[in-house]
């Protein structure tokens, strides 16, 4: 009946295939076409169709249940045809850690697509990979920080935050002078003139742990350190458990409790993948260095927004960078050290 | 074939056992009905709407849900632990507890897996965690071996309570050889599901209320108190609603077990207190918050105080012995306990330890009226599910039901 | 007989705990116990990645600032000095123009030097009437208004020290090489240094219906 050649299960309910057959679900995988194995596949198919077989298993429930039928149905149009397909095909996705660039590609397509098809704009949806050689460390100036919050705004910006629940990842501490970093006694949402008199600002985010506990709590691996040393996450993947925000002694993390809002106009098109693409109700988000800037050489939102050049990121490998200067001349700290969790965000005074 | 047809005619006889009943046992399973209903549809609206309809927030992001869990997966794993003696120490008494406690653990299991499922905000997407179809984090989260065990868990006690009650449907003897290396598992395996259920809190650097050795020990004490108390509550039930004869020592000796795991979860209480308020540290704040609020923020405050206090007075009472063996103060105070460590290991311990959140701010947590209702919901569930479980099990050991060779 | 059966049942759990404790170790495949240990480790072979810096292009002019070891990057300042070249104006003396002021209007009105104390520091520490066009040192030698950092860093030499290394001033473009900073009067007026006071741009209402 099936061929397996492609890994993941697809209805084609109305790319436009060869034949009049193929145009519901019931015989949607007789329909695909036939392509010869190569080696690469056939090592891949072995490990996959034990999903594909879920599928086919719960498509047939669904056909059963009638759940398809809209799908299927003739007075539907061409659009919210191919909508329910895509829909079909991103809820059955593998996750994006395990998946082959070829998928990477499919399912990119596919959201771009998706997001199309909902609002008629198009957006640029980056997979792009870690570079060789790149491990990104993040530093920050205490004496420096003024207390603005011109990083917070255009954090939110960047990232397509929910505008709703004033989601922010970066928090900025106000503490009063002489009583050390009491966070207890701190205040992260003063609102008057900055700086104010005997007080010191220090910010905190995702400090994006070498170690990261809330990597290790997953129970789906849908959080992973890439290798330049980003925590993402694939919100397609979470289950929304909460185990990871639980874990994390930064409170570095954010859950949408639920659907985020965010005006069109202001959604930032350029995108990727396990950056700031738009998220769903029921996942977790946070902090990703705006991966879909550093990974094209740029700096994070917050690091270009500062006003006053508290914050500095680079690559720590690189021995000529800034950073590692930093590292190796000024006398820096990291936050709950004690915790083993091997933050790569540094803080330190002039 | 032939074993087929037994399960098909005990399916057939258990129906017709769980649709009839006295008025009292119709009003109950319509209340049950009601209520598991309502739940659902505030379960409706709460996947409508996302966790928002929840009153968790991203400082205190598992509540009401969670705690239910962490208490219930007590509750299953101390049912089983009355099997050991039973079955094992050849002591007869326990006998037909056990069958209530095997049925108690079914309930308690699956209400805890429809709590996990209620907490989750894409429980659609949960196949993600099935093994080999999606990517199962194992051996590195302790979720992982959570739902490992508490399936598991599940499957033995299904099974075994199965095995016995078909051997009796058919009137034969059940085989010890056959059913014991079951219960033998299923013992450690009920220490294992708490154990783990405790590391999975224990195990968090980041919460220092929670990671604290003593944790998974408390949690196995607070469990043999509260678990056995409710078996005891049940049986009394049991004794005055149907004809199903449990005898005045088996309901002694459980109160026995019940008498001393109180103690020992009353000393390590106090060894807790010790430590945080003796020597308070910057960990102590959570300690601090639970048992008198800080800064005006007074939630907990009469919950924890009323468990405390039944708790001292129902572990007093059960053990003096002339106390314990007037049966009406032996009920009282296993309700007692119940509810004080209900509330102890519920809340009392997943809400402060988002209290204050990792940078010291203090948000409280109330649970909203779709959460209530949900949780409501659920354990109308539990015990919908125990009532037909119960009413067939004891059913089938009276030999009201027994397999007619056709 | 019965007992020699919990014997056996007895040894096997434990052997299957053993087993879950084996498998159960974490599994890393980091070779590198800390951080700091990994940046050193990993960086000996380190080759230059093939990512650059993409704002460096034809909108920002740059100059090149060359201090012993390290060379990076600053935005070129005379084309930003709105009243550059000075010596459009500035084609007699000081002290005749200044004469001159009672029916002319007032330049550099607006200038009012909040620099040091007025002991320390006046226009004449930088400027020179001589030659207007450039900045002039301590030592009266030229500085072109482009490396004005070589002014500043007279008297501020710990914060020259942090600029030129990368801990203090602004980094413009990426974080990949060539480096593009911003040279200190890109952040500081140099006639007041000092950062304004102003109020912060947000506010969140949410946090403090959550914190109530």
């Amino acid at each position: 009946m099936s061929n397996n050649t492609k890994k993941w299960f697809s209805l084609n309910l109305n790319r436009t295939k060869k034949s009049e057959a193929c145009g519901c679900g019931n015989n949607a995988s007789s329909c695909e076409e036939k392509t010869p194995k190569d080696g690469y596949n056939q090592v891949m198919d072995v490990s996959m169709s034990r999903r594909s077989a879920f599928k086919k298993l719960t498509a047939g429930l669904l056909i059963g249940a009638g759940a398809v039928s809209t799908s299927c149905s003739v007075i539907s149009g061409d659009e919210s045809k191919e909508k329910s397909a895509i829909e079909w095909d991103e809820y059955f996705k593998g996750n994006y850690k395990l998946m082959t660039d070829k998928e990477k590609n499919e399912t990119v397509n596919r959201l771009v697509r998706s997001y199309e098809l909902r609002t008629g704009k198009k957006i640029n949806l980056s997979s792009k990979d870690a570079e060789e050689d790149v491990l990104f460390g993040y530093a920050f100036n205490i004496s420096k920080c003024q207390g603005y919050m011109d990083c917070v705004n255009a954090c939110i910006e960047e990232n397509n935050q929910d505008r709703a629940s004033q989601m922010q990842y970066i928090r900025i501490h106000e503490m009063e002078d002489g009583k050390g970093f009491n966070f207890e006694e701190s205040d992260d949402n003063y609102y008057h003139e900055v700086p104010a008199e005997g007080h010191f600002y220090m910010g905190t985010q995702c400090f994006h742990c070498d170690n990261p506990p809330c990597v290790e709590v997953c129970p789906v691996q849908a959080t992973w350190k890439e290798k330049d040393g980003i925590v993402v996450i694939d919100y397609d993947w979470c289950v929304g458990c909460r185990y990871c925000m639980a874990a994390c002694p930064y409170d570095g993390r954010r859950f949408n409790w639920k659907t985020p809002e965010v005006p069109e106009e202001e959604v930032n098109k350029n995108q990727h993948y396990l950056g700031n693409r738009l998220r769903k109700k029921g996942v977790m988000e946070k902090c990703t260095f705006c991966i879909q800037r550093s990974r094209k050489g740029q700096n994070p939102a917050c690091v270009e927004a500062c006003p006053t050049g508290a914050r500095t990121f680079g690559n720590l490998l690189d021995p000529d960078s800034t950073i590692r200067w930093v590292l190796e001349n000024k006398k820096v700290f990291r936050l709950k050290e004690d915790l083993g969790t091997e933050p790569k965000f540094w803080y330190y005074m002039d | 074939m032939k074993s087929l047809k037994v399960v098909g005619s005990l399916i057939k006889d258990s129906l017709a056992e769980i649709t009839h009943g006295s008025r009292a046992y119709h009003i109950w399973m319509a209340i049950l009905t009601f209520v598991m209903l309502f739940g659902m549809y505030n379960y409706g609206i709460q996947l409508e709407q996302g966790l928002s309809a929840t009153g968790m927030t991203d400082r205190v992001s598992w509540g009401l849900y969670i705690s239910n869990f962490t208490f219930l997966v007590g509750v299953a794993a101390a049912a089983v632990m009355l099997v050991l003696p039973a079955y094992v120490l050849k002591n007869i008494d326990f006998k037909q507890a056990v069958l209530i406690g095997e049925g108690l653990a079914v309930a308690a299991l699956l209400m805890c897996l429809a709590f996990v499922v209620a907490d989750m905000g894409g429980p659609a997407r949960l196949w993600h965690m099935i093994p080999v179809i999606g990517v199962f984090n194992f051996p590195n989260s302790m979720l992982t071996w959570d739902v490992l065990v508490l399936n598991g868990y599940l499957f033995i006690n299904i099974t075994v309570p199965l095995y016995i009650l078909i051997m009796r449907y058919q009137g034969k003897t059940p085989n010890p050889k056959i059913y014991i290396p079951g219960v033998f598992i299923s013992v450690f395996w009920a220490v294992a599901i708490h154990m783990i259920t405790a590391f999975l809190y224990q195990g968090l650097q980041a919460r220092p209320f929670w990671n604290n050795a003593l944790l998974g020990p408390r949690f196995l004490a607070s469990a043999f108190a509260a678990g056995p108390a409710l078996i005891i509550l049940v049986l009394a039930v049991i004794r005055k609603f149907t004809e199903f004869k449990v005898p005045d020592n088996t309901i002694k000796k459980i109160s026995l077990i019940v008498t001393v795991a109180a103690q020992i979860n009353l000393i390590m209480l106090i060894s807790e207190l010790f430590k945080e308020f003796y020597a308070p540290t910057h960990h102590s704040i959570s300690a601090v918050y639970l048992f008198f609020g800080i800064e005006g923020k007074v939630a907990l405050l009469p919950w924890i105080w009323t468990s405390i206090t039944m708790n001292v007075i129902a572990t007093t009472v059960l053990t003096f012995h002339k106390l314990r063996s007037n049966f009406k103060i032996l009920y009282v105070a296993c309700g007692m306990l119940f509810v004080a460590i209900w509330i102890e290991k519920g809340f009392g311990l997943i809400v402060p330890g988002f209290i204050p959140g990792p940078w010291g701010k203090i948000a409280e947590y109330t649970p909203t009226f779709v959460e209530i209702s949900v949780t409501i919901g659920i354990w109308a569930m539990g015990a919908f599910i125990f009532t037909i479980l119960a009413k067939t099990g004891i059913a089938i050991e009276l030999g009201k039901i027994v397999y007619k060779k056709k | 007989m019965k007992y020699l059966k919990i014997a056996i049942i007895k040894k096997v759990m434990l052997g299957t705990l053993i087993c879950l404790f084996v498998i159960s170790c974490k599994h890393t495949e980091e070779k590198y116990h800390n951080v700091m240990e990994k940046i050193e480790g990993e960086s000996v072979k380190y080759k230059a990645p093939s990512v650059s810096s993409p704002m460096i292009n034809a909108e920002i002019k740059t100059v090149l600032v060359e201090e012993g070891e390290t060379a990076f990057l600053i935005p070129e300042r005379k084309s930003q000095i709105s009243s550059y070249n000075c010596v459009e104006c500035h084609t007699e003396p000081l002290s005749v123009l200044m004469q001159k002021q009672v029916d002319k209007k007032a330049a550099h009105w607006d200038i009012k030097l909040n620099h040091a104390n007025s002991e320390i520091m006046n226009c004449a520490t930088c400027h020179t009437s001589n030659d207007m066009g450039n900045l002039h040192s301590l030592t009266s030698t030229t500085i072109d208004f482009n490396y004005s950092h070589k002014l500043c860093s007279q008297c501020h030499q710990k914060e020259f020290k942090d600029w030129k290394g990368g801990a203090h001033g602004k980094q413009l473009g990426g974080w990949s090489p060539p480096r593009l900073s911003n040279t200190c009067v890109n952040c500081h007026n140099p006639h007041a240094p000092q950062f304004e006071k102003r109020w912060p741009v947000r506010f969140n209402t949410e946090k403090v219906k959550e914190r109530q």
